[in-house]
């Protein structure tokens, strides 16, 4: 769990979203009357079927949208406001990239609109390039790309100008195991930097994993709102994990256990989860593996954004 | 000082967009082809070839220059809107109104190196076409085949040299061809104005018609109009309805002489409508280059102007429209 301020990095008050036609016909109800607020430094989940409205919340905190009606700020500003924009990083759900530019000239046009000097923007370049595994590829056009590899450099973008609050539009879709985890990782190593992470998503394991707290859209509206753990837990039962034993032995403990209890324990052998099954496999091919066509090596979170201030 | 700086890169963006396209580059190596067969392929002109290669040099440049600005301005803000780049753009620090403006400013760079190759084109082939010609011996009818022959494989080298540099330096192809097209057209331009059709070196004394110029500023004047109109569409509509209704706002401003002078309408509906629809007749100049004719340098100053007026209204009115526009 990560450090967290009082002060509200979103703050969102009787939020209202209906799109109309070609003739100002309401069409959807996208959000209806949500209320929530995010912390500085916090992680949260924006969790929801397709079509809950995650989206169209993030899309109307970054003045993308314009809302029907209720109140929105980003940082204590309008979300119109250009000036909030700059310590703001957004990664839309699809990679929105320009077809004809190469990941370096992506990045650098991206790093130029915040008006970030050549240097800098060369080594953040550099750095975001090695984090998400295309150093490699970083004079190729994206067009050619495939759906991962635009993800990451949709990631990269987001961070380009090393920003205090941070929108992940369903990051992880497309991304391969490894990618996975490391948007994990770099969420983690974001948020103990204090900075605040808006993290929408389906991909339940995913927000577990990294979010704070969390709401659950249904319809345009708020239907569970809390931290993860809070409304995760269950009161009922005790998870026990114990050393392997001899089969004498295990069968004493059961019966102890049965003794008190007075009901059946349920006896498991803990295992590796498929994630990290993978990933150990990829380990030791990558070291086998110099040249790989798509993503390459991997060099964990760039130094600009994991170095503190 | 920043704001500038971010119209300057979304401008330079746009343009290498439009122009890294297959389809730009398509059609300015059509307008060069065409623009180069009307003389070498004329039978009987009657001593007209010059006109005719001139005539026929304006009306691709107007009608390939429509397609590559609408298809520009459509990639620009249409497609950018619905395939969600201009959500990425406006989630960093960049106004409605810088963006706007910007890609409109880059459209307007691409017609203008669009047209630069189509005016020297004009100019080359109305010099290729056949002419009356006393020269020591000689007199007759002759065709210039030498700056004929440079026109006409131009686009082809162009594409050879891009072609090389995709294949050794991994350059993007379409851009490279436009770029060395450029750079080509421009040296056979330069060729042509040292040097006479039968290869004397006479600089400044060749058969380049220079009145051509103003006429070809005038057409990209129109052609600039007509992006502005298609940029401020497509804030709203795709491509293909940018497309067509610049089409129609083409041709409608092409008959408002006819209709608005004529006397089919009068009074104050006719001014109205003068003051609103674009008269294209202000800048198609292929009738008055007819008998050796001029374009006076005042006349392309008012058309300036109003060419200007016209796309800061129009600029206006998009942007209002993009403010309230709701990004995909």
């Amino acid at each position: 769990m990560t450090e967290t301020s009082n002060h509200p990095a979103v703050e969102i008050l009787n939020l209202r979203k209906v799109f109309r036609d070609f003739w100002q016909r309401p069409t959807v109800t996208a959000l209806n009357g949500i209320t929530m607020d995010v912390k500085e430094g916090e992680v949260f989940g924006l969790l929801g079927p397709n079509g809950s409205g995650k989206s169209t919340t993030i899309k109307i905190l970054l003045g993308l949208l314009h809302p029907s009606s209720g109140t929105v700020k980003i940082l204590g500003r309008e979300p119109t406001d250009v000036a909030a924009k700059k310590e703001i990083g957004y990664l839309p759900e699809e990679s929105y990239l320009y077809q004809y530019l190469t990941p370096a000239e992506t990045l650098d046009f991206y790093a130029r609109l915040f008006g970030i000097d050549r240097h800098t923007r060369g080594e953040r370049s550099k750095q975001l390039l090695e984090m998400v595994g295309l150093s490699h590829a970083a004079h190729r056009p994206v067009g050619g790309f495939s759906k991962g590899m635009s993800r990451r450099i949709g990631i990269a973008q987001a961070l380009i100008n090393d920003p205090r609050l941070v929108f992940l539009d369903e990051p992880t879709p497309g991304l391969d195991p490894i990618g996975c985890r490391q948007v994990k990782d770099l969420i983690r190593t974001l948020a103990g930097r204090g900075k605040t992470i808006v993290l929408s998503s389906h991909l339940l394991a995913d927000v577990e994993d990294v979010c704070d707290r969390i709401a659950i859209l249904y319809n345009g509206e708020i239907r569970a709102h809390g931290r993860v753990r809070e409304l995760l837990e269950t009161s009922e039962h005790l998870s026990l994990t114990i050393p392997v034993l001899p089969p004498d032995r295990l069968a004493a403990v059961l019966k102890s256990l049965r003794a008190l209890l007075g009901s059946e324990p349920e006896v498991g052998r803990p295992s590796m989860n498929l994630e990290q099954f993978f990933l150990k496999v990829v380990e030791e091919a990558h070291q086998r593996t110099p040249e790989p066509s798509g993503t390459g090596r991997t060099e964990g979170v760039a130094q600009y954004l994991s170095s503190h201030d | 000082m920043h704001g500038i700086r971010q119209f300057y890169i979304m401008m330079r963006l746009t343009a290498l967009e439009a122009i890294r396209q297959p389809v730009c580059l398509m059609l300015t190596i059509s307008c060069v082809t065409a623009t180069a067969a009307v003389p070498l392929l004329l039978m009987h002109n009657f001593g007209e070839g010059g006109k005719l290669a001139r005539d026929g040099g304006l009306a691709f440049h107007l009608l390939f220059g429509l397609f590559v600005g609408v298809h520009a301005a459509a990639s620009a803000l249409s497609r950018e809107i619905r395939s969600g780049t201009a959500s990425v753009i406006l989630s960093k620090p960049v106004s409605r109104d810088t963006f706007f403006l910007a890609k409109f400013a880059g459209v307007s760079m691409v017609i203008v190196a669009f047209s630069l190759v189509a005016v020297m084109s004009t100019m080359l082939a109305t010099r290729t076409a056949e002419t009356f010609v006393i020269k020591g011996d000689f007199i007759g009818y002759a065709m210039d085949w030498r700056t004929g022959l440079l026109l006409v494989l131009a686009a082809p080298a162009a594409c050879g040299v891009a072609a090389v540099a995709n294949y050794f330096r991994r350059k993007p192809f379409s851009s490279g061809a436009f770029a060395a097209l450029m750079v080509f057209i421009s040296l056979i331009f330069v060729y042509a104005v040292c040097f006479d059709r039968h290869g004397s070196f006479t600089p400044l004394d060749t058969d380049i018609q220079w009145r051509i110029l103003p006429a070809g500023v005038l057409t990209t004047m129109a052609l600039v109009i007509l992006a502005a109109f298609a940029v401020a569409i497509s804030a709203r509509l795709g491509s293909l309805p940018t497309l067509t209704i610049c089409a129609a706002i083409l041709v409608v401003g092409l008959t408002a002489d006819y209709l608005l002078t004529g006397g089919t309408l009068s009074g104050w509906s006719a001014g109205l409508l003068r003051a609103i629809i674009p008269d294209w007749q202000h800048f198609w100049m292929a009738d008055a280059l007819n008998s050796d004719g001029h374009v006076p340098l005042t006349y392309v100053g008012s058309a300036v102007l109003y060419a200007a007026s016209y796309t800061g209204a129009i600029l206006c009115l998009g942007l209002l429209s993009f403010r309230h526009t709701e990004m995909k």
